[in-house]
């Protein structure tokens, strides 16, 4: 190193044998990290096609509400679901839908946005009121016994997989799913390859409660599940058998 | 240098400094959020706030690992010294980016919860979280503490360990990489990242550390009248540069030439510990190559206003041997520099 290229911060003058080198660093940091910038954000996954469907507003739904495991309105047959169409049913943000007892079994109205992805929709319930008893028929057809089966896959929050989040699913958002469980939101099962032509089940205890608060935890995990599965509507849901949860 | 404190002494090379690093930073969260999704394949994009979380994410850790190169870049190549000049604000600026991620993470996976935010975050019990956690906590104390008046009021020890945490940081980070994001990742680019950036660091950090133990190693020799050392021959020195003599025990050494003459001081910077013997006289002063401290040649001592003192030693010669007692006098303590035969 010659005397002329001694670097003082506080100097006036920065060396000339220098000054080459330091605007060669000082033009290629910049254009480093705009080049690492692009490579991270081009290849981040695909984090699905789920969305809150706010380009068609607030929708109303007429049906008959469930409460167990979590809230769910059952549709009648229409030309698009011949089998009636299952529901699931959300409160604002990380809360599940506050469901009134004396509505439980009960035709009503529901109105909310939807949420979409795939053929799964969910409904965020408005808050003046959500939900109206409204007259007509309550009669639904017997939940359709699939059998026992030992499934794989991640337990994710419905809501966010759903569309609220993108992603909304996996470790990096397991905290936030944690917090939508405990909020009472519904637990769902995504599965690595299809039951009965689908890779989403609603989950619930081996009685057909709400999910055990201890499995709360393995959100967002590769687990190993048991239980039964049943169809209602055209929504499967898992009754997951005592201990029948495992780390893959 | 310290007459006083001031937030900030600038300087035309800090103002430089810190708007190459602001470009930089601008630069890569526009490339990240605003060019990079135009060439995603998804079916849906990401939504708005996890791109700003992987975006600021991604940006403190990459200037944490560009913190973590300068050090060693500068002593395997001192043309990086300028680097190194103003590294407090880059951390300083690191600092701040970690904390729009931590901002993004709050106001998305901990928002809209009856649980308040930080009480959310705090009773996560994911993996990753907590190391995310412990390194934010690590760069807003030395981000808070990195005024040189922090420097004086804890003492160098304390300060010096509270900043070598950086190294526990960043290891913290991969981990809350590895343990977070990479545990989802289908795609390969971010864990190709973090490993060339985790190996950089180490490799250079190991370079210079094998640079630096062989010239620890080489130490003075003894003179035939204890304690002087035979330091080399004065023909060595050169104008206005400095020799380092290594005692078997005690600090090194720094033995500056100028104008014929011979002075010795410690070669440990009262900022920084800085490598003074690498520094030059510069307008008849002692001039560290860190952050351009000055000393006297004859006493060790800041020229006015300023206060800082170094260790000075006594030099004499044998012939055209210089020969140097390795016991420190007090900083500041006058030494008449040793005159040369012409
Ligand atoms: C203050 C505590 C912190 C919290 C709560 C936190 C939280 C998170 C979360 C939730 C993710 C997953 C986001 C995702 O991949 O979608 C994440 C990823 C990440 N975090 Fe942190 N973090 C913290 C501190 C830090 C710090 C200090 C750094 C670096 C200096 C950092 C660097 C990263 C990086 C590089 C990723 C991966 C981004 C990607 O997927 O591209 N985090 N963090
Ligand atoms: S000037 Fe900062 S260490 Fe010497």
């Amino acid at each position: 190193m010659s005397d002329d290229n001694f670097f003082i911060g506080w100097a006036r003058r920065v060396p000339s044998g220098l000054a080459g080198f330091l605007a060669g660093v000082a033009f290629g940091l910049p254009v480093m990290a705009g080049v690492l910038a692009l490579a991270l954000s081009a290849s981040i996954d695909d984090p699905g096609g789920g969305a809150f469907d706010w380009d068609a507003g607030e929708q109303t739904l007429r049906g008959i509400i469930t409460p167990l495991p979590y809230p769910l309105l059952h549709l009648a047959p229409s030309v698009r679901h011949p089998a009636g169409h299952t529901v699931l049913l959300s409160g604002i943000g990380k809360n599940g839908a506050d469901v009134d007892a004396a509505l439980a079994g009960r035709m009503v109205e529901a109105t909310g946005v939807m949420l979409k992805r795939g053929s799964i929709d969910m409904m965020q319930l408005g808050d003046d009121p959500g939900l109206r008893a409204a007259p007509g028929e309550a009669a639904l057809p017997a939940p359709v016994q699939l059998g026992r089966w030992r499934l794989v896959g991640e337990i994710c929050d419905g809501k966010c997989w759903t569309g609220a989040m993108r992603p909304g699913s996996g470790i990096a958002h397991q905290a936030c799913a944690e917090l939508c469980l405990a909020g009472g939101l519904p637990p769902v099962l995504v599965t690595t390859s299809p039951v009965e032509g689908s890779t989403f089940l609603l989950l619930a205890d081996a009685d057909g409660g709400p999910m055990p608060a201890a499995l709360r935890p393995l959100v967002g995990a590769r687990l190993v599940l048991e239980g039964a599965v049943e169809r209602r509507g055209d929504l499967l849901v898992l009754r997951l058998a005592p201990a029948g949860v495992h780390p893959l | 240098m310290s007459a006083d404190y001031k937030p900030v002494s600038w300087t035309r090379s800090k103002a430089v400094y810190d708007s190459v690093m602001l470009v930089g930073i601008v630069l890569y969260l526009l490339a990240f959020l605003w060019i990079g999704p135009r060439l995603q394949s998804v079916t849906l994009p990401p939504d708005a706030p996890t791109m700003a979380m992987k975006a600021y994410g991604s940006c403190a850790f990459l200037m944490l690992t560009l913190v973590l190169c300068i050090g060693p870049l500068a002593r395997l190549d001192t043309r990086f010294l300028p680097l190194l000049y103003n590294r407090r604000h880059l951390g300083v600026m690191t600092c701040a980016v970690a904390a729009g991620h931590l901002f993004a993470v709050l106001d998305w996976h901990f928002a809209y919860s009856p649980t308040p935010p930080l009480a959310a975050l705090l009773g996560a019990d994911t993996a990753f979280i907590p190391f995310g956690i412990f390194a934010f906590l690590v760069l807003l104390a030395m981000a808070c503490t990195s005024h040189d008046f922090w420097l004086v009021f804890l003492g160098p020890p304390v300060w010096k360990a509270l900043h070598m945490a950086v190294y526990a940081a960043y290891a913290a980070v991969v981990v809350h990489i590895g343990f977070g994001a990479l545990q989802d990742a289908r795609n390969p680019t971010l864990a190709i990242v973090v490993m060339l950036c985790t190996a950089t660091v180490c490799a250079l950090h190991l370079a210079a550390a094998r640079r630096e133990h062989r010239r620890d190693t080489s130490l003075a020799t003894p003179a035939p009248e204890p304690p002087w050392l035979v330091a080399g021959r004065a023909d060595d020195i050169a104008e206005n540069r400095a020799i380092v003599v290594r005692p078997a025990d005690g600090e090194a050494v720094a033995i500056f030439r100028h104008q014929g003459r011979l002075s010795a001081v410690s070669h440990v910077c009262a900022h920084q510990n800085g490598p003074l013997g690498e520094g030059r006289v510069v307008d008849g002063c002692i001039t560290c190559p860190w952050h351009g401290y000055q000393y006297r040649l004859e006493d060790g001592t800041s020229p006015p206003p300023f206060t800082e003192r170094i260790a000075t030693y006594r030099l004499r010669l044998d012939g055209r041997l210089v020969l140097l007692d390795p016991r420190p006098n007090p900083p500041g303590t006058p030494v008449p520099p040793l005159e040369l035969p012409a």
